[in-house]
């Protein structure tokens, strides 16, 4: 670094440059006086004869080749020094810099983690999801007769695993509670390639039906349950039914899937040998130097020869597959997309704004220019001058963007939807501050060159001549500005339709009934020591009836109770909770004795309907008030000893019997709950969007009676009751009255109104963010054309003047200025009006109730930013029109 | 005798030349110059400089403030390896430089000497 240590010693340097051409003049002149001149003469002579010390000196700079940069140095510290003398534009410039490149700073690192960012796995490019695929091309979960012929026949994977979780309650740590329980088949952590930071993992005695059962935990769980004890002998887990020994614990950062406190070995769960009972996630770890594309081939393979061999009892004929990191990013990857392009765009807007800031400056600044050119100041020495203010400027917002960023994303988890994938990774490291300071080098960059080829471009004596009457540039530059501000216009204004059609999609959405009175309602969600079995035998079940029951008489008793309903999953909120599944139309038909019977009575397809599962109870359409259509809700007469009744949806009722009743007809779902006594449809209700706001009304679903058929598995035991009185007092004394029946049952108290909210988070979340960047476009925008106008205003004072002179008015000033901001306002509205048609597609996947190109919408944007944009040419328009004539006239 | 500005890009070599000789300062490399070719090669004193300062920064000569003969301290320019590699490459490419002028201007006809 031989130039770098010169450029250090440039005081020694220019000192010894000075004395050695000093000694040339002196040797020469005392040649001189040797010859016979006189002192003067020789000196003069000495100094004629060498040429100009000064140029010498430059042309020896220049040969030491650290000519740039020490220029560069000390264009930057002119640069800095200017700024600092125009604080109004380096507060605006730097501001919108630090805005733009915060704001994509925060998005980027939440992008960075949730889809870049490699899965913490060793090789995780080489884990996969596996589904079965139906001949409809819908993925479905793997049955278990179908994965263990997938893992047995297939040679392209190191393992292939499945897995399952459910929330459940674990007791036998500190205190029960309320978590997700996972089932996992052995090969589940070799897949993912981690193993126990602490024990061991399930051997192969674990790994069997009916083997020695075992537990691992996650680390957050031992730490918080179990102390983190290093002697994990004696920790005994009770859940489901069943008491595990814990043998292990997960590191820190193991997370999956997402949220689990504790594994096992998923063969405890009863398997009825079915290959259409979907009920497990696959995941597998494709071997070294083979593709996913050649992995999926060869369970394709293996699905069709499933399909050949058992014909209609299976209803896969392929495989699917999808690498891990794709599958678990899901519908997430959009929205973020969809972040990334609006924040991108504002970032734009952001530059363009500092754009033409600087060419306002640039123009104002055109005599200093032509002087400096004029003295000898290369164009490349120009353009370096500019580079250097680019770069002050967009440092200083790059620095003031990551402080930005910093407090962004601290802020984030506020607003982040509980469903987005690793988010717990968001955070600053290298490659986000490597992201800001690219998007500042290359903001700088672009600036900086823009600037200089605005500058520099054309006659520099014709710039003199023309800058010699008024400080202003000429008009091109002005008209290059303003077409800049049109620019603004356009992106700002498809930012804001973006917003605007999330924004009414969410209105829609909030505003859409679910097909029932959501206003006060409590929530209370809990666990039942559910036994694994899937054949529940009576006494587990009249047990459990019995403690819902004094559950529910005793909540019912609650001063200021109205109605209360149990179901066996929340509605809308926790709709992805529901099951749902095939059942069979009996027909009169004898029901069948066992699932071989059930198989076989399915083959006859005009026998089969689908429809979401619901365990429901006395009161719970009353509840939530759901309209009885036709024939009874369920009632005090339905009990264990009765006849098994169900009420269906008007869906349902319309779908499967369009022209018959569907009251007094029998069906069979025992496949749902392991209970094949038939169900006598005794009633009709109204249509509920179950599964979710966003879903079709006309779910088709089957409701049957708690007390008739118990909770299995598949439900998350809520109460909802309605109440007068405030949610608190009820809370508490629910509170009491599950510790007295129940201590060791975990419960979740909430609201329907906050449950909501949750299921709505990553909507709101987008809905913030992009509201919040096309907020900060619109306030970009009307700053750039609040510029424009104002600096035309000054251009043109003179102008004004005489017109005024001559008789204007002051409306006809005003019309003259407001009209200049209104026409590039029309412009940019136009031009961004068209791009919205083709870009708002990219948004359909997320909007609900309205079209991409909802015309209400643009309409509303584009008055909207019509308004923003005659405000501010208003103010300028306003200085404008007041202006006195005589005064006007004589300014310079 | 009519004096003959150096033509372009040989003054580099010259330098080279001269410092081959020993260390020497600016003063006397022009003065050296003059001398040697006969008062011939007028050196622009002011291209000088710039040409010693490239020579130095591309490291064929190295600079060495020593004291002179006045008594004062004077920046002396030596050769180095390198330069002296360098030198000789361009002394054979200006041998036949001459050469091959000297060729052309040796064909019959034309107002040639």
């Amino acid at each position: 670094m031989n130039w770098f240590r010169r450029v250090l010693q440039k005081k020694r340097q220019e000192a010894q440059l000075q004395k050695e051409l000093q000694e040339h003049l002196e040797r020469q002149a005392a040649d001189y006086m040797r010859s016979g001149m006189s002192e003067a003469d020789a000196r003069r002579k000495a100094r004629l004869m060498f040429g100009g010390v000064e140029q010498v000196k430059e042309e020896c700079r220049d040969a030491r080749g650290t000519r740039w940069l020490e220029s560069m140095l000390q264009d930057l510290r002119f640069a800095a020094r200017t700024l600092r003398k125009s604080p109004g534009f380096a507060f605006a410039a730097i501001g919108t810099l630090a805005l733009g490149i915060g704001a994509s700073t925060s998005i980027f690192s939440v992008t960075d983690a949730v889809l870049l960012r490699p899965l913490p796995y060793p090789n995780p490019q080489q884990i996969v999801r596996v589904w079965e695929q139906a001949p409809d091309g819908h993925r479905m979960n793997l049955a278990n007769a179908n994965f263990e012929d997938f893992r047995a026949q297939n040679n392209t994977f190191t393992h292939l695993a499945a897995y399952g979780d459910l929330l459940t309650s674990i007791s036998g740590g500190r205190e029960p509670m309320r978590a997700r329980v996972a089932f996992v088949s052995s090969g589940f952590f070799e897949v993912l390639g981690i193993e126990p930071f602490r024990g061991r993992a399930f051997a192969a005695e674990e790994h069997r039906p009916h083997g020695a059962p075992a537990a691992i935990v996650s680390y957050s769980y031992w730490q918080r349950y179990l102390g983190g004890a290093t002697d994990l002998s004696s920790f005994r887990l009770k859940l489901l039914g069943g008491v595990y020994p814990v043998i292990g614990v997960m590191p820190v950062q193991f997370d999956f899937p997402r949220g689990v406190a504790v594994w096992i070995p998923n063969e405890l769960v009863p398997d009825l040998g079915s290959r259409t009972a979907h009920n497990w996630r696959g995941i597998g770890r494709v071997r070294y130097g083979i593709t996913v594309a050649q992995a999926r081939a060869n369970l394709s393979t293996i699905a069709h020869r499933i399909k050949e061999q058992y014909g209609k009892e299976v209803d896969l004929n392929d495989a699917a597959m999808v690498p891990l990191a794709d599958a678990m990013v899901g519908d997430v990857r959009t929205a973020l997309l969809i972040l990334s392009g609006a924040v991108g765009l504002l970032l734009l807007v952001a530059c363009v704004n500092v754009a033409a800031l600087l060419l306002a400056r640039t123009s104002a600044r055109r005599k200093e220019l032509a002087v400096r050119a004029a003295l000898g100041a290369g164009r490349l020495r120009l353009i370096q001058h500019f580079l250097a203010e680019s770069f002050v400027l967009s440092f200083a917002g790059g620095l003031l963007g990551i402080l930005l960023a910093v407090l962004a994303i601290r802020a984030l988890p506020a607003i982040l939807p509980a469903n987005l994938p690793r988010q717990e990774c968001i955070a600053i490291n290298t490659s986000v501050l490597l992201f800001a300071l690219g998007a500042t080098l290359a903001v700088a960059v672009s600036l900086g060159l823009f600037a200089a080829w605005r500058a520099v471009r054309g006659d520099v004596q014709k710039a003199l001549a023309a800058g010699s009457r008024t400080h202003t540039g000429g008009a091109a530059s002005h008209r290059f500005r303003g077409l800049l501000v049109t620019g603004e216009i356009a992106i700002t204004l498809l930012i804001l339709i973006g917003a605007g059609l999330l924004g009414r999609s969410f209105i829609r959405l909030i505003s859409t009934t679910p097909g029932f009175r959501q206003s006060n309602l409590i929530t209370i969600q809990f666990s039942l020591p559910t036994p694994l079995d899937f054949h529940q035998n009576e006494a587990t079940i009249g047990r459990q009836i019995q403690l819902l029951d004094d559950l529910v008489t005793r909540l019912r008793a609650i001063p200021g109770v109205r109605n209360l309903g149990l179901a066996g999953a929340m509605p809308v909120a926790a709709g992805d909770d529901l099951a749902d599944g095939d059942f069979l139309i009996l027909n009169g038909q004898k029901p069948p004795a066992n699932f071989d019977e059930w198989d076989r009575i399915a083959q006859n397809h005009s026998q089969v309907g689908h429809a979401l599962y619901a365990v429901a109870g006395r009161g719970y359409f009353r509840t939530l008030d759901i309209p009885l259509i036709r024939g009874r809700m369920f009632g005090v007469e339905d009990g264990v000893t009765s006849p098994n009744v169900a009420v269906i949806s008007q869906a349902l009722a319309r779908q499967r019997w369009p022209n018959q009743d569907p009251i007094g007809q029998t069906i069979e779902y025992g496949n749902m709950d392991g209970n094949l006594k038939p169900l006598t449809i005794v009633g009709i209700v109204g249509d509920v969007r179950a599964r979710g706001l966003d879903l079709p009304p006309d779910q088709p679903i089957i409701y049957v009676d708690y007390r008739q058929r118990g909770m299995n598995l598949n439900s998350s035991p809520t109460i909802l009751m309605r109440s007068s009185a405030p949610a608190v007092e009820i809370v508490s004394a629910a509170r009491k009255i599950f510790h007295d029946l129940a201590p060791d049952v975990p419960v979740k108290f909430s609201t329907f109104a906050d449950e909501m909210g949750g299921w709505l988070a990553d909507r709101r979340f987008l809905l913030l963010l992009v509201g919040a960047f096309a907020a900060a476009a619109l306030l970009l925008a009307a700053v750039g054309i609040y510029g424009v106008v104002a600096f035309s205003v000054t251009r043109r004072t003179q102008e004004i003047g005489i017109r005024m002179a001559i008789g204007a008015e002051r409306q006809d000033v005003l019309r003259l200025v407001v009209g200049e901001g209104a026409r590039l306002a029309i412009i940019g509205i136009g031009i961004g009006i068209v791009a919205s048609f083709v870009i708002t597609r990219l948004l359909s996947s997320l909007l609900f109730g309205i079209s991409a190109t909802d015309p209400l919408t643009f309409a509303a944007v584009a008055v909207l930013l019509s308004f923003v944009a005659l405000l501010a040419s208003y103010i300028p328009a306003r200085r404008a029109a007041r202006v006195d004539p005589v005064v006007a006239l004589r300014y310079e | 005798m009519d004096k003959s500005d150096i033509p372009q890009g040989t003054l580099d070599l010259l330098i080279l030349k001269v410092a081959a000789l020993g260390p020497i300062h600016g003063y006397a490399i022009a003065q050296r110059l003059q001398q040697v070719s006969r008062d011939v090669l007028q050196v622009q004193q002011g291209s000088l400089y710039p040409a010693l300062h490239r020579l130095e920064n591309k490291g064929f000569l190295a600079a060495e403030w020593r004291e002179s003969d006045t008594g004062r301290e004077a920046k002396f320019y030596r050769l180095t390896a390198k330069g002296k590699k360098q030198l000789k490459t361009e002394a054979d490419n200006w041998d036949r430089l001459i050469e091959a002028v000297g060729l052309v201007m040796k064909m019959p006809g034309g107002e040639g000497v």
